[in-house]
């Protein structure tokens, strides 16, 4: 469960959060969504660790992001913004090298490994260099990388931005089954027939601020909207973004 | 804690050994240095070989004229050749290094106690003649001294009485070859390519890793910043080790090049003397290392840290340099300063004078503790939320 409290953040004379509240539940898909700027992106580098937040809190199944920073990295699987891959090695060291990190065992890690190649569809490039990966194939690596410790709690920035059709539906029966498991996923993503396929629970982000969060029904009724973007619109709108 | 910094150091010890340019720079940058003192000690060698003119091959032209100075000359040694047709041209192209001309009526002017003349004929701009040439001027200056102090000798005259001076040359270097000189130009060789040969995973590491956008992915594993620095710090370090073991080996097979006229020259590179270099040297190592981290976590782009990394070598060997045309005596307040110790020190040892304990003490211990400030600054660089995103 991730449980974001009061959390602002300041970049010089920008206020990128300015007091945001939400949870992201076991067993559910929740879906930050928001305007380019809105503070997204802000939001989960403070939530997986990287920039601290000038006030407020997180916490991680219980694990204070400030405080508890290992425990937290090692309940969360990350796919960020940046999706840099060292270009000399190949797709399979790159897990492996992040699943050593995480603490994985030899066998354990070659086995992990085999199946999510399997489950990603990463089989006819998994021993290639990563250097002249496409897209889709580096996301499915940082994918890879991100779930190699099969954390408990996912945070997944566009996690199908570049992918095709079908791998982009591998990716939804991934988080699927990952929720149905009873664990964590934070979704973000600008696709709205996305969002509104996969999540469960959405949370809009609009000026550093929650601008509506619930499942898009309660939504829908709360702005009398019938489809996700117009509530969107209106929602974000009122924000004048 | 070990077990995750040898998992960075594992990896980009891989990774950077499947690059070219991190391996040109550890293993092809450090011989160039010696290749250029191996093809300079081995023409010099060839230059300063043989005080003794005996065996020399000296072309006489107009030999008939003068036989009063080729018999003498044969005395000592000399083997007196025709000289090539057209003398000055030959000299010239390099066929001859000296020829003498004897003008005709040289044994009657000689005879006559006057003056005979000789024409010598060379090229002064020649390197490799500068030997021959002098070993001719010092023989016919012999032949001068010796038939002037026979003569005054026959008019009862002391001919010491017109000499004040004596000269004689006292070389003060435990050998006996010009070519030492270029030991002195091993320490800021040396210290350049220390400074040079971790450079390149130095950038790669960092700067270059946040530009490539995986800075960010790693620091979320379950790794505290100050490991993936350790990682990081010792790979680089261990690519700057091999670089200065790669550039040792290439000095002693350089040091070789001048043959048995050298041979002090490959005993400078005896293993003692190579086990004290990498002793004494090794704090500098993970002084430069640190120097490299910090610059290139504190630059903004990759091209920025290349810029000053490129630049950087130069710097701590100019005081090396410096020494090479003006040594310095050494006091005690010099080992505590980073690469001007190990410059005086490596010299010192390279002489084979005796290198104090002491000064080496502190020398590493002034080092080491530059080290530790750097690798503390770099660490701490590395908390910054900057690092990741750029400013």
């Amino acid at each position: 469960m991730i449980d974001v409290r009061a959390l602002k953040k300041t970049f010089k004379s920008v206020t990128a959060l300015d007091g945001i509240n939400f949870v992201a539940r076991d067993g559910e898909v929740t879906g930050l969504i928001g305007p380019n700027g809105a503070g997204k992106t802000t939001a989960l580098r403070i939530i997986y660790t990287v920039l601290k937040p000038d006030s407020g809190s997180v916490y991680i199944d219980d694990k204070d992001v400030g405080t508890e920073r290992m425990a937290v990295r090692r309940r969360l699987g990350v796919l960020p913004d940046s999706l840099g891959l060292y270009p000399r090695m190949t797709a399979r060291e790159h897990i492996r090298y992040f699943g050593r990190l995480h603490g994985l065992g030899d066998d354990d890690l070659e086995q992990r490994i085999a199946g999510l190649s399997d489950e990603l569809g990463m089989s006819d490039f998994i021993d290639r260099r990563a250097k002249g990966f496409s897209k889709g194939q580096t996301r499915k690596v940082t994918l890879a990388r991100a779930l190699v410790h099969t954390p408990h709690n996912l945070l997944l920035d566009e996690p199908t931005n570049g992918l095709d059709i079908a791998s982009s539906l591998a990716v939804h029966n991934l988080i699927r089954n990952i929720r149905n498991e009873g664990r964590c996923v934070l979704f973000c993503s600008h696709i709205m027939s996305e969002v509104a396929k996969v999540c469960d629970r959405i949370v809009i982000i609009a000026g550093g601020r929650i601008a509506g969060a619930g499942t898009i029904d309660e939504l829908m009724e709360q702005t009398g909207k019938h489809s996700l973007e117009d509530l969107f619109l209106a929602l974000t709108g009122e924000r004048g973004a | 804690m070990w077990q995750r910094i040898l998992i960075v150091l594992g990896k980009e010890v891989t990774d950077n050994a499947r690059d070219r340019r991190s391996l040109l720079t550890a293993l092809i940058y450090p011989l160039m240095g010696p290749l250029l003192l191996g093809l300079m000690i081995s023409a010099t060698g060839k230059v300063t070989v043989g005080g003794d003119p005996s065996g020399m091959n000296l072309p006489v032209a107009g030999a008939e004229h003068g036989q009063v100075l080729v018999q003498w000359l044969e005395g000592r040694g000399i083997n007196v050749v025709p000289p090539p047709p057209e003398i000055e041209k030959a000299v010239q192209r390099g066929d001859a290094h000296v020829v003498l001309v004897l003008p005709p009526g040289f044994d009657e002017d000689f005879a006559a106690g006057t003056t005979a003349n000789i024409s010598v004929v060379v090229d002064s701009s020649r390197l490799s003649a500068v030997v021959t040439i002098n070993q001719v001027a010092t023989l016919l200056g012999e032949f001068n001294s010796e038939n002037w102090g026979q003569r005054l000798a026959e008019r009862g005259v002391d001919y010491r009485s017109l000499q004040p001076v004596s000269l004689e040359t006292v070389k003060v270097s435990t050998g006996t070859q010009i070519s030492e000189i270029f030991l002195l130009m091993v320490p800021p060789l040396f210290i350049f390519n220390l400074f040079m040969g971790g450079a390149y995973l130095a950038m790669d590491t960092t700067s270059g890793e946040r530009e490539r956008g995986s800075l960010e992915p790693l620091l979320i594993n379950p790794v505290e910043r100050g490991v993936v620095v350790a990682g990081k710090f010792l790979a680089t370090l261990l690519y700057t080790g091999v670089a200065v073991v790669v550039q040792l080996i290439a000095l002693k097979i350089a040091f070789g090049f001048g043959g048995e006229h050298a041979a002090s020259l490959s005993d400078a590179f005896g293993i003692m003397t190579v086990l004290g270099i990498l002793l004494i040297t090794f704090p500098l190592m993970a002084a430069a290392v640190g120097v490299q981290f910090v610059i290139a976590t504190v630059t903004k782009s990759f091209k920025e840290a290349q810029t000053y990394l490129g630049l950087l070598p130069l710097v701590p060997a100019i005081p090396g340099m410096l020494l090479v045309f003006a040594p310095v005596h050494i006091h005690g307040w010099m080992m505590a300063v980073p690469t001007f110790s190990q410059t005086l020190l490596l010299g010192q040892l390279l002489r084979g004078e005796t290198v104090s304990m002491v000064h080496v003490a502190v020398s590493m211990a002034t080092t080491l503790a530059l080290t530790a400030v750097l690798v503390t600054f770099a660490a701490r660089l590395y908390e910054r939320e900057a690092l990741i995103f750029g400013e």
